[in-house]
């Protein structure tokens, strides 16, 4: 928090965060999305929701990614709370929440921007459970790849392999189901595809039910294995 | 106390603990002296539970490294070599979130003390990052003694400070040890263990080769050093018992000789035929 308040007064940490969506929202929203309609409906409504997945997931992931493994391998500042007289979970708990807030914080950015920009776009309680679930999620991910990773460019490669093909590919831009079979089968594996059919859907139907316990499950398995890279660190 | 049986740490292929067996009794400040890569700073890891062992025990203040690390957390404190301070933080903010982490009660008044202790209550607000590295080093030692720890692990505490900083360093130390805590400092400053230590340990790649006073140690290969070049220009060292024995065998020695005390380096080099720096 002592760190998050002195960062968030400078005014470029806040706004950065949020260049990467804006730059997809106007380009593909605004742009190509004056002359596109998907299953009748705007291609503006259809894309925020999508691009507050991304955004959560980027940041959500990225933020406690970099800092543990900055932290562990370099500041050792990581150190500190390791060989503090706390639970080894306590320092994944907060680790994560920290994730969580950042990458919703950086998520209410975008739904005000789409708030303001798209009558079509609204809150409903199964966009801010998805959304939630979906920063919660990839926080957990990322202290298992800012644990793992030897050095800082490890970051930039798990980010390269995982993140970056879910952003393009788990349905931010185009809706998922219409993908040939083989692509099809890798792209419901990824937890952002699940995020971006709960986030889209304004009832709890039986798809937005699996993609709900698809969540749950990768959220979970994600928990445990986060909690238990800590337990057992050792130099 | 700390007691320590057989105890062996792996990194790969290399040993760099080997079968260590020592004990260090409570309220003696003990130095563990030797090159770097010998193995001082990952003995600290494996006391502080930051490393597991592969074999061997591990006892401080009664508890297990690997059966109770949260009992040894609340009771030991570590200066490590790396500055893990956040630099982006206050010398006070720096405290803060260790004395949470630690538990601390009455926080501002023990923060304020331990400013007070190291000379930095001037500086209290100022970031860390603005701050000479002696000023930075000063401040993890006053982090370390606000949990008022048992045991304090300072790994190679006078690594870059100028002289004068680490004396300031040594006199923190000696009132650390007069308040009835243990000190446990690794170090590669010859100086530093003889000025300091109750009983030195000599590690020498993963091995302890030595552990008594530092007058014992000394007295084991000699007390008095008689230096020299001889005729064919090689530097030659002789240890001697006494001061008598060093001047008898001076007087037969034509070119310019050095009668000196010896010191731990030189019980070093008897022991494993190389130079600690």
């Amino acid at each position: 928090m002592l760190l998050y308040k002195r960062r968030l007064l400078r005014l470029g940490y806040l706004i950065s965060t949020m260049v990467v969506p804006i730059v997809y929202l106007v380009a593909f929203g605004f742009g190509l999305g004056k002359s596109v309609q998907l299953q009748g409906t705007r291609y503006l409504d259809f894309l925020i929701p999508g691009l507050v997945s991304m955004s959560s997931m980027i940041n959500s992931y990225t933020w406690v990614a970099n800092s543990l493994n900055l932290d562990r391998l370099y500041f050792k500042t990581f150190q500190v709370f390791i060989q503090s007289p706390i639970r080894p979970v306590s320092i994944l708990v907060g680790e994560v929440l920290a994730s969580v807030v950042k990458g919703l914080l950086t998520s209410v950015l975008i739904i005000v921007a789409g708030l303001i920009t798209s009558p079509g776009f609204s809150l409903t309680p199964l966009f801010i459970v998805a959304l939630v679930l979906n920063c919660f999620l990839f926080a957990n991910l990322g202290v298992i790849t800012g644990m793992l990773s030897k050095s800082h460019e490890d970051i930039g490669t798990y980010s390269n392999f995982f993140i970056l093909p879910m952003a393009f590919f788990g349905g931010t831009f185009f809706p998922v189901d219409k993908a040939p079979p083989l692509l099809k089968a890798v792209i419901y594996l990824m937890p952002l595809t699940h995020t971006n059919i709960l986030i889209r859907k304004t009832a709890l139907d039986g798809e937005a039910l699996a993609s709900f316990v698809v969540l749950v499950a990768y959220a979970a398995l994600f928990l445990v294995l986060g909690s238990r890279i800590i337990r057992k660190y050792s130099e | 106390m700390i007691e320590v049986k057989g105890l062996t740490k792996d990194y790969g292929p290399i040993r760099a603990l080997n079968g260590l067996s020592f004990k260090i009794e409570q309220g003696e400040v003990f130095s563990l002296l030797g090159p770097n890569g010998a193995g001082k700073t990952t003995l600290i890891k494996v006391l502080t539970t930051l490393s597991k062992p592969e074999s061997g025990t591990a006892i401080v203040n009664g508890f297990d490294v690997l059966e109770q690390p949260i009992e040894i957390k609340r009771r030991v404190a570590v200066v490590p070599q790396e500055n893990n301070l956040d630099r982006e933080l206050t010398a006070r903010e720096n405290l803060l979130i260790y004395a949470m982490l630690h538990d601390v009660p009455e926080r501002d008044r023990k923060i304020s003390e331990a400013l007070e202790t190291v000379g930095l209550s001037e500086r209290r607000d100022s970031v860390v990052s603005h701050f000479s590295g002696g000023m930075q080093r000063r401040l993890l030692l006053g982090r370390a003694l606000l949990s008022e720890p048992s045991v304090l692990f300072l790994d190679e505490p006078s690594t870059g400070l100028d002289a004068q900083i680490r004396r300031q360093l040594w006199d923190i130390i000696r009132k650390t040890k007069r308040e009835g805590r243990t000190v446990v400092i690794t170090t590669h400053y010859i100086e530093e263990a003889e000025a300091l230590s109750d009983r030195v340990g000599i590690l020498s790649k993963g091995n302890m080769i030595a552990l008594d006073t530092p007058k014992n140690l000394k007295a084991r290969v000699g007390e008095y050093v008689v230096e020299f070049v001889n005729g064919k220009g090689e530097f030659i060292q002789h240890m001697c018992g006494s001061r008598e024995e060093a001047h008898e065998i001076a007087k037969g020695i034509e070119s310019a000789i050095t009668v000196r005390r010896s010191n731990l380096e030189d019980v070093f080099i008897n022991l494993t035929g190389e130079r600690i720096e």
